[in-house]
């Protein structure tokens, strides 16, 4: 019984180099194969959330992406909605961008999101009581995006 | 602490270059293997320094039977090459240590291995992780340090802290500045108070689906990247960030000759400690040699050794495998040990397989550090900024 110890722990210790090696030498393959296995996102709350719905502008398309209540388990009673702006091909985004949003798709829009591409400034106008107010606007080079706090029409 | 080099322990120099020759040919393949030596000659002169580095290093290991002194010289200049190259490459992509609400939008915040427990329990319930970095693509991404990660730790358990963690080598550093403690005497339930570091960051991620040691508590960001300080929330964060890490990285661990961090407050090396349950290696104490003088108890840098431990022939599950307490001790009780052998007469082969596969990691893993570090310095001198 000891020596068969003896000989799993040398084989153990054996194996220790070959995992190195085989860790670095294959740390794309590992790496792809990792997150193609898993599955695993970046959550939402980061993000952003995954793209909902897309309107094509003049010069520039508007992206709303899908509510964010993701909680650890179920849905948390307050989240936000991320509006994007990307300017098209060689062109940039107006001084003025203004849309309605319609968040959870319903038909009917929930709020009015006015963004001064200048000084990245956003006003809002609530169109239901479950917007809450802007949470952040965000600078990303040529585009813009503003995040939107609401309540869970689920968790109400 | 140190201790007259124990002589049954040292090679002769052409056993030590043949033990050497491995890791002389596994470094040049890796890093030549890729292109050969760049044609642009401070970076040609940068690879062939980290080349020498890494040889004359494990060579010198090789020779003296010593582990922890050269492994220190290695671990510790490459947290300080780590500092430099991250530094330098923020400033050189986004202009700033600063990390913006924009940054974080766009994934853009390279992932470290510090926060792979906090990411487990959202990542089973969620399906997702609860960090604004990248799965996949640009730099440290979150699938790579992971499987970086699992590699080390499948290979060395917590060996990871002591022959991995570029964070734990600032903490080593400075450790090893006064030649004498002044603060002595350090309760033991201090070492159990990573453990709750841990437990308290694994629920408070979970439910707020955010990573809160770095948002609140990690010392590293003081010399990595910080959020941008734009409200009293950000404000408060950088004031934590830096008096964590000039107590906890600095002034105690000159005072202590111990590495605080990584021994009384890092929630990974909490859990790191777990994985020394599922590795080949770990350090014992013949206790027929034991003349029971407590010098592996006083150098261990990260309370890992006690009485209690000793009576059991072995080191705490906190073991890094640092090699201090194997080098200080005068009688060589202390050996590395493979699990399942016998402990007495194999601690030269024990050694051996430990250091092939910790040392290699190590080498690996910081000779981009060192290489870049010292293609930034060169560059300082030459044109006067370390930037491109």
């Amino acid at each position: 019984m000891s020596r068969l110890k003896s000989v799993l722990g040398y084989a153990w210790a054996l194996a220790a180099l070959p995992i190195v090696l085989a860790t670095f030498i294959g740390l794309n393959s590992w790496a792809r194969g990792f997150a193609e296995l898993t599955g695993l996102e970046i959550s939402a709350w980061f993000s952003g959330g995954k793209t909902a719905q897309t309107v094509a502008h003049e010069g520039y398309v508007t992206t709303v992406h899908e509510p964010v209540f993701q909680g650890l388990i179920g849905e948390t009673k307050k989240g936000y909605v991320q509006v994007k702006w990307t300017p098209s091909a060689g062109a940039s985004l107006p001084n003025q961008l203004s849309d309605s949003i319609d968040f959870d798709g319903d038909g009917t829009p929930d709020f009015i999101v006015v963004l001064d591409t200048g000084s990245d400034r956003a006003e809002l106008e609530p169109l239901t009581p479950l917007v809450l107010g802007v949470r952040e606007v965000l600078n990303l080079g040529s585009e813009r995006a503003v995040r939107v706090n609401l309540l869970n029409p689920k968790r109400r | 602490m140190s201790s007259p080099l124990p002589s049954n322990r040292k090679r002769s120099v052409g056993k030590a270059l043949l033990v050497t020759l491995p890791v002389f040919l596994l470094m040049a393949m890796m890093l030549m293997g890729q292109g050969g030596l760049p044609t642009e000659g401070l970076r040609a002169i940068s690879l062939l320094v980290t080349f020498v580095f890494i040889v004359v290093v494990f060579f010198l290991m090789a020779r003296t039977g010593l582990t922890d002194r050269y492994r220190a010289v290695f671990f510790v200049t490459m947290a300080v090459a780590f500092v430099i190259t991250f530094i330098t490459n923020l400033i050189e992509v986004r202009g700033s240590m600063a990390l913006s609400a924009a940054n974080i939008a766009r994934g853009e915040t390279p992932f470290c291995p510090m926060v792979i427990p906090m990411t487990i329990i959202p990542a089973a319930l969620t399906r997702t992780i609860i960090f604004p970095g990248r799965m996949l693509g640009g730099f440290a991404d979150i699938s790579t340090m992971i499987v970086l990660w699992l590699g080390v730790t499948l290979a060395l358990g917590r060996g990871f802290c002591s022959w991995g963690c570029f964070y734990g080598g600032l903490d080593d550093g400075f450790s090893r500045i006064w030649k004498r403690r002044v603060i002595r005497h350090i309760p033991k339930r201090w070492s159990y108070l990573p453990y709750g570091v841990l437990v308290a960051i694994v629920v408070i991620s979970a439910l707020t689906l955010a990573p809160t040691y770095c948002e609140w508590l990690c010392p590293f960001k003081t010399v990595t990247e910080y959020n941008e300080v734009n409200s009293f929330k950000a404000a408060a964060q950088a004031v934590i960030f830096v008096s964590l890490f000039a107590g906890l990285v600095v002034v105690l661990p000159v005072l202590t000759k111990k590495r605080t961090q990584c021994g009384l407050f890092c929630p990974m090396g909490a859990f790191q400690s777990f994985t020394n349950k599922v590795n080949a290696f770990d350090i014992r104490v013949e206790k027929e040699k034991c003349t029971d003088c407590k010098r592996c108890e006083a150098v261990c840098p990260t309370f890992s050794v006690d009485s209690e431990s000793i009576s059991r022939g072995t080191t705490r599950i906190s073991c890094t495998k640092c090699g201090k307490c194997v080098d200080a001790c005068p009688q060589s009780a202390l050996s590395y040990h493979i699990k399942g052998t016998p402990v007495a007469g194999n601690s030269g082969k024990a050694r051996l397989f430990f250091l092939y596969p910790g040392f290699i990691f190590l080498a690996v893993f910081g000779s981009g550090m060192i290489y870049m570090a010292l293609y930034r310095i060169m560059l300082l001198a030459k044109t006067g900024s370390m930037i491109q």
